[in-house]
């Protein structure tokens, strides 16, 4: 198991070192120069030299790359162009909002997928399992930042008393109660699309499991099938769940960008989307890095956690 | 050679390929659903012009912010402009968005998949680890990244949405590539001399295709709803030429005065597009898959 772990995080670096050429690729392919937005109007050709040097943009790009590489190990992703906020500083303020946000929506979607999931595949093609398909359908298929602006309209006009706000942010230390208020509508738009995925895997991997031998033995001695399904069935279907787990942090990082934008949520998703028409390099990039690693992190843990929870995985096939 | 006999008997004639087809609705009713809709929709893309009841981006101050009528169907938003023939007309976008960006992807992904597949060694191990690296990137992020980098435009966004769908491409297309090439047929075809291009074109292609077409399905539907979201974004085509996710963007603005009919029309676009490449594909997929259709 260790091999196998250590074997994984040393595959992991050559995929983050191309990330990161990819992500220094893809921000200095821009065609706008970052140099006139910070040089103020009508600069002369001394003020962009300067400007330029003092970005550290008047170097060739290879060394840009090697340069903001070294230092970015070393835990230093650049000061933002606008705000000259450190990037580490920027991003460290910011995640504890994402995350929250993030495991939330998380939460909802898991718990609701499990309970559902497994009704729709006991009672499989019933008219519950139909609708539940179908909205399954109808989540997967709708736009999520449309569905944050009908909350919003819903909980602030339709609904009477303002039960939910329609934005803005409190910290959980500041006021527990209110940030919670706060969160519930993000964290169901966020979580509507991982749902719907979520949901059909419950569902698919239980009937699998269903039609599995020993589920059969567990019927033919008699078991009530509440105990078929929940110790015998349910315990070797969520298996197949934890994989897609893992998968939809990237769905939620992308979510989170969405939905922290149109609820005013101070996230790291908000801020990237704010730097993008200011052509503010470092803070995107840092973003992008982020997301990118704990994506890659997370489905490392997947893979590890799935190895661990299903014997019968050689690690040598997980790594094919 | 004996062995080029065979295609030509199975080859099927067109009446009896007319009436394969019939059956092949017949036996997947779902799938019928799903080319009606597509055809809806396709149709509302190539007429647009025809069909809308105005001209999309003129601007009629007289009329700003009226409800949904008989005269506007979804209303008008501020400036005057009828939202429904905005609607249509942002289907042109969505459609050509999703078709160039999955051409995109399919081209570089499958040539990537079926070459990583088929030579395997060195140039199996690098192309992956590049597919690696690009799905390490959360897709849609890396799509806004893509189109910020390259500057907002229609152009981009079809080429950020191409370059996050390749690695789904290329490695679908490897592992089913892995599994047919080591099959009798290859092998026999391989022993008579037949050159790698024709194996991979003739032999491989035709029978990883079912899965393609699948997920070039569900790749179309991904790509509408990542064009609308990089269009709500600000990083899809510009003012004042419709597209539904930025009309969405635009209707924020007007959502404390309740002027709900502005997004409507868009959101519930968006809604329909999406669905039907994602009813379609799952359709394809229980219809193309026999493994699929028993567990169902």
């Amino acid at each position: 198991m260790t091999t196998y772990i250590l074997r994984r995080l040393l595959l992991m670096i050559p995929v983050a070192l191309l990330v990161t050429v990819g992500i220094f690729i893809i921000i200095r392919i821009a065609p706008g120069d970052p140099v006139l937005t910070y040089a103020g109007e009508n600069p002369d050709p001394l003020t962009i030299a300067a400007v330029r040097a003092e970005l550290g943009l008047d170097k060739p790009v290879p060394i840009q790359y090697a340069a903001w590489l070294s230092r970015a190990v070393q835990g230093d992703l650049g000061r933002s162009f606008q705000t000259k906020q450190r990037v580490v500083e920027a991003i460290t303020e910011r995640i504890p909002v994402t995350l929250e946000l993030g495991a939330a929506a998380l939460l909802i979607s898991v718990s609701v997928a499990l309970v559902v999931g497994t009704i729709s595949a006991i009672k499989r093609n019933s008219a519950v399992d139909l609708l539940t398909t179908s909205v399954t359908l109808a989540g997967v298929s709708f736009p999520n930042f449309y569905l944050g602006l009908l909350l919003i309209l819903l909980f602030a006009y339709v609904v009477p008393g303002h039960i939910l706000p329609p934005g803005g942010w409190t910290p959980f230390s500041t006021d527990p109660g209110d940030n919670l208020r706060r969160l519930i509508l993000p964290a169901i738009t966020i979580a509507t699309a991982s749902l719907a995925v979520n949901l059909r895997q419950v569902r698919s991997s239980l009937l699998d499991v269903f039609g599995q031998d020993y589920v059969r033995t567990a019927r033919a001695k008699g078991l009530r099938e509440r105990a078929v399904v929940v110790r015998h069935a349910l315990k070797n279907a969520l298996i197949p769940v934890v994989t897609i787990i893992g998968i939809q942090v990237g769905a939620i990082i992308e979510g989170a960008i969405i939905t922290e934008t149109i609820f005013f949520i101070p996230g790291i998703g908000r801020l990237a989307v704010q730097a993008i028409p200011s052509q503010d390099y470092p803070i995107v990039q840092g973003v992008v890095l982020v997301s990118a690693l704990s994506f890659m992190l997370s489905t490392l843990a997947v893979d590890i956690l799935y190895a661990f929870l299903d014997p019968r995985i050689s690690f040598a096939a997980a790594e094919s | 050679m004996s062995g080029t006999t065979l295609p030509v008997v199975l080859r099927a004639q067109p009446e009896s390929r007319a009436y394969a087809l019939r059956y092949f609705l017949r036996k997947n009713p779902r799938m019928l659903v799903g080319v009606v809709l597509l055809a809806v929709l396709l149709f509302v893309a190539a007429f647009a012009p025809l069909i809308a009841p105005y001209d999309p981006i003129k601007v009629s101050v007289s009329d700003a912010l009226e409800p949904p009528s008989l005269r506007h169907l979804l209303g008008t938003d501020d400036l005057g402009r009828d939202v429904f023939s905005r609607v249509l007309w942002g289907s042109r976008v969505s459609l050509s968005v999703g078709v160039i960006s999955v051409s995109i992807g399919f081209l570089f992904g499958v040539t990537i998949g079926l070459l990583a597949g088929y030579l395997g060694g060195t140039f199996d191990l690098l192309a992956m680890r590049v597919i690696d690296a690009l799905l390490a990137f959360p897709a849609l992020v890396l799509a806004i990244a893509i189109t910020a980098a390259l500057g907002p435009q229609i152009q981009n966004a079809m080429i950020a949405i191409g370059v996050v769908a390749i690695p789904g491409y290329a490695r679908l297309t490897r592992g089913q590539v892995l599994a047919v090439r080591s099959r009798d047929f290859i092998v026999a075809a391989r022993t008579v001399g037949v050159p790698p291009v024709r194996i991979i074109l003739r032999h491989i292609f035709p029978n990883i295709a079912n899965a393609l077409v699948v997920q070039a399905t569900l790749a179309t539907a991904f790509a509408i709803l990542a064009e609308a979201a990089l269009s709500f974004l600000g990083l899809g085509p510009q003012p004042p030429y419709p597209s539904w996710g930025q009309d969405i963007n635009y209707s924020q603005r007007y959502l404390a005065n309740m002027k709900w009919w502005m997004s409507a029309g868009p959101g519930i676009a968006i809604f329909v597009a999406v669905f039907t490449f994602n009813f379609l594909g799952d359709a394809l997929r229980d219809a193309l898959d026999p493994r699929l259709r028993r567990s169902g």
